[in-house]
């Protein structure tokens, strides 16, 4: 096993106008994002990079959406309730992730540790382009965010999608099948159309921020097996 | 950016903002009473108010959890709250709308906290401008004694304390005030505040308040059409109103 730490990233910068006062060249770690609906095998393969990269001796941090101890109660809360308007829920999940990003992303990634985050603004972003809202205005309020070291997207069919989620809980969420848009009363229906949707914005947004698509119509043991091998390019271990 | 009237609501909007302790929230309080009287239809909102993001921001605050960028943040999402779930359906409703601090109060103390302007003016955006802003300009020791005065113990955000500007909060106090009153006089002009001379008595200032008002504000629009013609069969208790105005 390699000893030496990973090269920190050169051009490191935020997507916008950034956090105030940060210094980017202190910022050793590696942020790795994996991005992907429900259903996808986000989790699992997180899980799985935790321990690959664990036994090889790096330190991780997880994070991802709604975590935050300054909102996410009152986020919860107001989800259920489905009570808040666009341009509020938008705001409540920027304050959210602004939260993670200076309490845990940024100190992490300065004392060296990769954090892998389970979904970053781009679903967040994707989301509220689902519905209407001004992408300027998304990329304004998420200027904040660090540019992350890979983003990787697990892309899977919506038609594969619903049967992974029928298989998984039997059920699906509210949220997650874009209920909230009156696409089809229909959860199934709304569903599978929501889900096309999200898609063709993440394919959009691809151009923009340049993701790695990975095709997750495979076995668990494939997808970890690409994700491996360019997290250790990434790290300056191949 | 576009006023109520240009975006052609049927309400109006009117705003207030100046420094704690310049009198605004009085002045604003007595136009409400006056607008009532006049049987105008008037809807009084402030800022941080939200009950839905209440919770968040108290706790925030109490246990000092914020940042520039979650200060601003949560305050913006307080302020989309209201203004979508209140400000709006009322201005379509034809009210009149009153607002102690506006979206002017986050770009002067946001912008103090060291977050980019054109950030937080961004964020802001989906907001109209009023259409009559007031502001409240007092000699920055007047509102320093005013507040310092009536209310010895300085809340750690509302001292500026999280910019460490000072150890003594009442120092850090008049320095963050003072740089809020600069952001506040830099974009004066932009937004077309009516900046009142707040030094003076409040009768003095409300009286110029009022003929403002209806200068800028045809009125006679606003007024509640009476669903009932008979008069209140129960006399009015005033100290159970006058408690009633100040919950609203």
């Amino acid at each position: 096993m390699k000893t030496d730490s990973a090269p920190v990233k050169k051009n490191r910068k935020f997507l916008g106008h950034g956090i105030p006062h940060v210094k980017l060249d202190e910022l050793a770690g590696k942020l790795i994002v994996v991005e992907g609906a429900d259903g996808s095998g986000r989790s699992t393969q997180i899980a799985r990079l935790v321990d690959w990269l664990e036994t090889r001796g790096h330190a991780t941090v997880p994070v991802g959406l709604k975590r935050s101890t300054l909102v996410s109660s009152e986020l919860e809360k107001a989800q259920e309730g489905n009570i808040l308007s666009r341009t509020t829920l938008s705001l409540f999940y920027a304050t959210d992730f602004a939260d993670q990003l200076e309490n845990i992303i940024l100190p992490a990634l300065k004392a060296g540790f990769i954090v892998l985050a389970d979904r970053y603004i781009y679903t967040l972003m994707a989301r509220d382009m689902v519905r209407g809202m001004d992408e300027a205005w998304l990329k304004n309020v998420y200027g904040i965010a660090l540019e992350p070291d890979a983003v990787f997207y697990l892309s899977l069919e919506p038609e594969e999608l619903v049967q992974r989620n029928l298989s998984k809980s039997a059920a699906l969420d509210y949220w997650e099948s874009g209920m909230d848009l009156g696409l089809s009363r229909d959860m199934f229906d709304s569903f599978v159309k929501y889900q096309a949707a999200m898609q063709a914005v993440f394919r959009r947004l691809q151009k923009t921020y340049n993701f790695t698509i990975v095709d997750a119509n495979r076995s668990v043991e494939a997808v970890t097996k690409q994700l491996r091998k360019e997290i250790r390019v990434l790290l300056g271990e191949e | 950016m576009k006023t109520f009237a240009e975006l052609n609501f049927p309400g109006r909007l009117i705003a207030v903002e100046g420094l704690d302790g310049s009198g605004k929230s009085t002045q604003i309080y007595l136009l409400k009473r006056w607008l009532e009287a006049e049987g105008i239809k008037v809807y009084f909102s402030s800022w941080n108010s939200s009950e839905l993001v209440k919770s968040a921001t108290s706790k925030g605050k109490k246990r000092e959890l914020l940042t520039p960028t979650t200060f601003s943040l949560i305050h913006a999402t307080d302020f989309a709250d209201r203004y979508e779930r209140h400000l709006l359906p009322l201005l379509r409703a034809g009210y009149i709308v009153l607002c102690d601090r506006y979206v002017f109060t986050a770009f002067a103390r946001d912008v103090t906290r060291g977050c980019p302007p054109d950030w937080v003016r961004g964020i802001y955006n989906f907001a109209a401008k009023p259409d009559l802003t007031m502001f409240f300009k007092t000699d920055l020791e007047v509102s320093l004694n005013r507040i310092l005065e009536g209310r010895p113990k300085l809340k750690f955000f509302e001292a500026g304390m999280d910019l460490r500007l000072s150890s003594d909060p009442y120092e850090s106090f008049r320095i963050f005030q003072g740089r809020i009153l600069e952001q506040y006089m830099a974009m004066s002009g932009e937004f077309d505040f009516v900046v009142i001379d707040a030094n003076q008595h409040v009768e003095k200032q409300q009286a110029f308040v009022r003929k403002l008002v209806g200068e800028k504000i045809d009125l006679s629009k606003f007024k509640r059409r009476s669903p009932l013609p008979l008069p209140p069969a129960f006399p009015l208790d005033p100290a159970k109103e006058a408690e009633e105005d100040m919950a609203a």
